[in-house]
């Protein structure tokens, strides 16, 4: 058995007819104290980063992690965690080590400024190994979030920025940038629009649906 | 019954029943976001429930809190799959696999209902339902092709689950006469499209699918015939709402 996922023992065959809500059954716990057992592995997924669009044709943000084993898992998770408490008309999913990040700059400047020059040759080299797109987000103000600026062609996510200072290198201030290879943002389908679009009428899912200060202050006169 | 009645009937306990009993995992989930996923979606499935006992309500029946709370298991038209208890993850993967390709499919042909206050509803909550099943597809296709401990386990429950997801396509009387109103395309032509869907999943993973045909459905739920289940799920769901009926929330 794999440690913490299952909390019965293996010896219970197939416990269907069983439920975890301790008010129903209570965990069988072994009738005869067990051997010293070895300390399971910790584990640990890795992590993905999670772009979300509040509105129709509005920019793509960044929005937080989720832990997950795999991008699909990721865009899952990311649904949950983002898009259930305010509007979404889509997101992104891309592995944390799959972003290419800048250094920091100041609120009134541009990294892009900073940037060190590619020598001409290595930017040619890589041109002639093919060319491909990236994704390139830009960080405003600091404690903002990323915005998607958009797409440049390039060999590396080194000559990505350089093409990206010439596309995007206008726009002032420019705290920081994340290039990311396009093809490893998830992206949801156009076609699942109405996956975004959840039931109103679920106000008792918000803890400010529950308006009970005014019995309190009541029940407290009272008492 | 009415044919409208009866059918809603039957929408609504699934929503409700099965909704309270994935809701059973609050808290106990295998990761925290799963954990989080999977109350979610519960609460998505009571929200359906009351929509659905909203539509009973204007059609003269009571008001949804007393339909919900108050009536026994023989009163309770849901089939058994979806009142048995969680289980291991395994078994409440699967049945969510199972029952939530099955919703898909029916709310969106219930979106072309001749009942046009039922189809409404069945266009607003076909969007989450697409999200359920994206989220069943998703484990059903990394755990069916994961260890062979994995593999097992799925295979295991699915195989122990289809006769009473074969259960949700139990016909009642006015079966004939939803068909004829258009009130809903029926069970049997449900049944083949859901067989045609989880198929298309199943075989991307390790995981076989028996011959439906040999199976025996676990049929009774919609005729008010439950397992021992039942019951104690009703009595524990409307506990506090027992306790004083007429209280205002």
């Amino acid at each position: 058995m794999t440690g913490i996922i299952y909390l019965l023992p293996s010896s219970i065959p197939f416990p269907l007819l069983f439920s975890f809500d301790p008010r129903i059954s209570r965990l069988e716990l072994p009738e005869v104290p067990s051997l010293p057992t070895d300390k399971v592995a910790l584990d640990q997924f890795p992590t993905y980063e999670v772009f979300h669009q509040r509105k129709e044709n509005a920019a793509y943000a960044y929005v937080g992690p989720v832990h997950a084993p795999e991008a699909d898992v990721a865009f899952l998770f990311a649904k949950e965690q983002f898009s259930r408490r305010f509007p979404c008309t889509g997101m992104w999913v891309v592995p944390t080590s799959a972003i290419k990040v800048t250094e920091y700059g100041d609120d009134q400047q541009s990294v892009y400024d900073r940037l060190p020059l590619l020598p001409a040759d290595e930017l040619g080299t890589a041109a002639a190994t093919g060319q491909e797109s990236y994704d390139i987000f830009h960080l405003k103000k600091r404690g903002k979030a990323h915005a998607h600026v958009g797409q440049v062609q390039a060999a590396s996510p080194e000559a990505a920025l350089q093409a990206a200072k010439a596309a995007f290198g206008d726009q002032r201030p420019v705290v920081n940038v994340w290039v990311i290879r396009s093809a490893d943002l998830l992206r949801s389908d156009d076609e699942d629009r109405d996956m975004w679009t959840t039931t109103p009428d679920k106000k008792y899912r918000e803890a400010i649906s529950y308006k009970v200060q005014d019995r309190i202050d009541r029940f407290k006169q009272e008492g | 019954m009415n044919p409208t009645l009866d059918l809603l009937y039957r929408l609504a306990d699934d929503q409700l029943i099965l909704g309270h009993r994935n809701s059973e995992w609050n808290g106990l989930g295998p990761i925290l976001e799963e954990d989080i996923a999977f109350s979610s979606m519960a609460q998505d499935k009571l929200g359906h429930s009351l929509q659905l006992y909203g539509l009973l309500h204007e059609l003269g029946e009571a008001e949804p809190d007393t339909v919900a709370f108050t009536r026994n298991a023989p009163q309770f038209h849901c089939c058994q799959l979806t009142e048995l208890p969680i289980g291991e993850y395994d078994f409440s993967l699967i049945r969510h696999f199972l029952f939530d390709h099955a919703e898909l499919l029916r709310f969106e042909a219930l979106a072309d209902s001749s009942y046009e206050p039922l189809a409404l509803v069945a266009r607003k909550v076909k969007g989450e339902l697409k999200y359920h099943v994206l989220h069943a597809n998703t484990w059903v296709k990394r755990l069916g092709t994961a260890t062979e401990e994995a593999i097992e386990r799925m295979q295991a429950a699915l195989e122990f689950t289809l006769p009473y997801a074969l259960s949700i396509f139990e016909t009642t009387e006015a079966e004939p006469e939803i068909i004829s109103s258009g009130l809903f395309i029926g069970e049997a032509e449900l049944q083949a499209r859901w067989e045609a869907s989880i198929s298309k999943v199943l075989a991307q993973t390790a995981l076989t699918l028996p011959d439906l045909r040999t199976l025996t459905p676990v049929a009774g739920g919609r005729q008010g015939q439950h397992t021992e289940h039942l019951q104690p799920l009703l009595d524990e769901m409307a506990e506090v709402f027992r306790l004083d009926p007429t209280a205002d929330w």
